[in-house]
């Protein structure tokens, strides 16, 4: 039952909703024109609500259904060219499957938004999320946004297509988020209004480089070695400029429909005045907060870091929050084989921002909740106590059986 | 917090599972309550029958963040205030998936918790199929069929409402039965609905199990390996061909048997049995062991009570489906036969009775019930 909100709203009404159902719902407000499926468990929660509102008038929009992520993504980025609203999505394996569209997307900088419902890498077969198939794509030009809740997935789409289609920008954006526990359960989420929506986000225009009769263009010529490093940079430059745009781009969501990011990138529970900082991302985030506060009270300087948006990385928005921290520590649902010291992906980063930063705290890594392993209060509780203990080793295994 | 747990059966009961624990979000939402929901993520994509779980987190004071960090952000839930059943047979144990074992319908629940099921039978059946466990909790009873409204199309029963009727009764922390009844009235825009849970509120019965009730399980409860006790790669053993005529002769997986998915079992009368072969050829799941004098065995554990062989059996009520819950063990139903042919089929004809159960779930009905007036007498001697 959708509960009616207040007339004159910007919202539409506030719906239970599993975090797919949520992107469904963005992916419905920001009036797709292509739709591209390939089932996988947790996308095809997506692909049954827009499947839905198609049958029933509420959505007008091409449901491609493909015979692979591979052609999935290629038709996504197609009809991205040729200045249609596109939106795709996969998890795990079928993500990888993929990747080389993915690849060609971000070089082609053509703004398709797509969703990758983190899930482990089968085999063995497992659904639940681990946030390898993300994280792969991370140097190749997308831009990466995790949701920590369903709420935020829907928020999040809806600024992924405002950032990816900015004329300064024109990068696809993925947005990321647990397979399994977010993707499934069911929240109170605020849907916006159509016209809200609409205000917010300007039509997709892709300019000169729309592929139409009445502009013909051919997209992605051989140029061989005298065009690739301009082109390199060009992008380099845009992701640079995407900064600048998630900081509008918030900042005018929270405007329109109250909402309280208070920055794009990250976000601080206590971290400010915090000794030890547990740094993480998609919904262990929520445990980790939690926790967090708790400790708080206990009179423990501890805090936690939310990372958001992954790529651009907020190499600067990191060394400032960190500034004052002692120690840190990393959740990982990833995992990094034969990276230095064993640790994970995020640890290699979030070391090397704050390699030339004043503030030099000591890191360690845990790397837990692999494969949709629960992460209880109790373990983010000890992830805390091991950080700020100086004699804990530098990466741990949490919750696993000895 | 109140954590609440909705046992049903998958595909058939799905929709009907989400209403419940969605309606109870909404509920706690209106009141100014804190409650999400959410389900067993493995057990998607849901085959037809197997047992599966959806859960709702209930709260008064916590923050939502507060109450899903509370909550574990778990795909499973450790333990439950309220165990919800919404099939009976189920109490016979659940197998979510293999190497999992056959676990207790009651094992989430806390002591002083409910088990909410619902049944027409009486507590002490149920009870008699339970594990016991070492402190009391409550059992409550609210009248009615497994239903199969649940279906991918939703054929409204009224169960979804009448069970959160009766949870307003179990558990009136959560709502007020006045509370429900308003909800489900705006809902649905329907007084005969918010009736049919306030009835179902009157109806159900509530009693306590003590401390001791129940059986020693007779299932064992396999505990997962550490990294270093299980070899490297990913493999699992495979069954060894194996086979010999008579009853059991057949190796079978023993780590997944599926017997928990039934809710009746077919009840063999080999006295009239032609020996057509017909059950043998035609089980889905290989459950029937040939033996030696053409006769076929049937292995329990590993039977799904799809109901094939009832079905293609062309001998009048040689085979039939019965009740599950009517039956305390899987034990060879042949080998009971050749002790004594003559007490079997008297056996079997009580627990036939004069019912005849004809399943219908697709059209969302529930069970066909025809009545017959006596069966077939016992047969002496081989058919050859």
């Amino acid at each position: 039952m959708a509960v009616k909100m207040e007339t004159k709203s910007v919202f539409d009404r506030e719906e239970l909703m599993t975090g797919t159902d949520a992107v469904a719902e963005a992916v419905k407000l920001v009036d797709v024109d292509v739709f591209a499926a390939y089932p996988i468990r947790p996308y095809t929660g997506v692909m049954d609500r827009l499947a839905k509102f198609i049958a029933n008038g509420e959505l007008d929009a091409e449901y491609i259904v493909a015979d692979g992520e591979h052609s999935q993504f290629e038709i996504g980025k197609h009809a991205s060219s040729v200045g249609a609203r596109a939106f795709v999505g996969s998890s795990g394996t079928g993500w990888l499957y993929a990747m080389e569209s993915i690849g060609v997307t971000a070089t082609d900088r053509l703004p398709l938004v797509a969703l990758v419902g983190n899930r482990a890498l089968d085999d063995p077969g497992a659904f639940g999320v681990e946030h390898n198939d993300a994280l792969l794509v991370r140097d190749l030009g997308w831009l990466i946004g995790w949701a920590s809740t369903a709420q935020e997935a829907l928020d999040t789409t809806l600024i992924a297509y405002r950032v990816a289609e900015d004329p300064t920008v024109r990068m696809p954006a993925a947005v990321a988020m647990d397979g399994g526990y977010l993707t499934h359960s069911q929240h109170m989420v605020r849907v916006p209004t159509k016209e809200a929506v609409r205000d917010f986000l300007p039509a997709y225009d892709l300019g000169n480089r729309r592929m139409h009769p009445d502009n013909p263009v051919s997209i992605a010529p051989q140029v061989n070695e005298d065009w690739v490093m301009e082109m390199r940079r060009q992008n380099y430059e845009a992701s640079k400029r995407s900064r600048k745009v998630l900081y509008s781009a918030y900042e005018e969501y929270n405007e329109v429909f109250h909402s309280e990011y208070d920055n794009p990138f990250i976000e601080e529970t206590n971290v400010e005045d915090a000794d030890t900082v547990l740094v993480g991302m998609g919904s262990a985030s929520v445990v980790a907060r939690s926790v967090a506060r708790e400790m708080r009270k206990e009179g423990k300087k501890v805090g936690f870091l939310k990372i958001r948006w992954y790529r651009p990385y907020p190499t600067d928005e990191i060394r400032k929050a960190l500034s004052n921290a002692s120690n840190v520590g990393i959740i990982e649902r990833n995992f990094a084989m034969g990276a230095p010291d064993g640790g994970a992906i995020t640890m290699q980063d979030l070391q090397s921002a704050l390699y030339d930063a004043k503030n030099h705290p000591r890191v360690v890594d845990f790397i837990a909740g692999l494969g949709g392993r629960e992460i209880s209060k109790t373990e983010v509780r000890k992830m805390y106590e091991m950080t700020a203990d100086k004699k804990s080793p530098k990466v741990s295994w949490i919750g696993l059986r000895e | 917090m109140i954590r609440l747990e909705v046992n049903y059966r998958g595909i058939f009961q799905k929709t009907l599972a989400y209403h419940i624990s969605g309606d109870i979000v909404y509920i706690a939402h209106k009141e100014g309550k804190t409650a999400f929901s959410n389900g067993r993520y493995s057990d998607d994509p849901q085959r037809n029958g197997i047992p599966c779980a959806n859960f709702a987190y209930f709260s008064k004071d916590l923050s939502e963040e507060d109450l899903e960090a509370e909550a574990s952000a778990s795909m499973d839930i450790k333990e439950a205030e309220v165990v919800i059943v919404v099939d009976d047979t189920m109490v016979k144990g659940l197998e979510p998936w293999g190497g999992y074992g056959i676990r207790p319908i009651n094992e989430k629940v806390v002591k002083n918790g409910v088990m909410l099921i619902v049944s027409n039978r009486k507590p002490a059946d149920l009870i008699a199929q339970m594990e016991k466990k070492n402190y009391d909790y409550r059992l409550a009873i609210m009248p009615g069929e497994a239903s199969f409204a649940g279906l991918w199309y939703f054929k409204d029963d009224m169960t979804d409402v009448r069970v959160l009727g009766a949870i307003a009764k179990v558990a009136p922390e959560i709502a007020s039965i006045d509370t429900v009844a308003d909800y489900v009235s705006t809902k649905y825009k329907s007084k005969e609905k918010a009736a049919a849970a306030r009835k179902a509120y009157d109806e159900v019965k509530v009693s306590t199990v003590k401390a001791g009730e129940g059986i020693v399980w007779p299932y064992p409860k396999p505990v997962l390996p550490g990294w270093k006790s299980f070899d490297d790669g990913v493999y699992v053993k495979g069954v060894k061909r194996g086979f010999q005529m008579g009853p059991r002769g057949q190796n079978r997986n023993p780590d997944f048997k599926r017997g928990t998915s039934k809710t009746q079992r077919p009840v063999v009368r080999f006295d009239i049995c032609t020996k057509c072969t017909l059950c043998w050829y035609d089980c889905p799941d290989e459950v029937f062991d040939p033996t030696t004098e053409g006769l076929y065995d049937v292995n329990y554990e590993y039977c799904t009570g799809c109901g094939r062989c009832a079905e293609v059996c062309p001998v009048e009520d040689c085979i039939v489906m019965v009740d599950e819950l009517k039956f305390e063990n899987q034990d060879s139903p042949y080998v009971l036969y050749k002790k004594d042919p003559e007490k079997y089929v008297k056996w079997a004809e009580e627990k036939k009775g004069h019912e005849r159960l004809m399943p219908s779930p697709v059209t969302g009905k529930g069970n066909t019930v025809t009545k017959v007036e006596a069966s077939k007498p016992f047969k002496k001697g081989v058919v050859k």
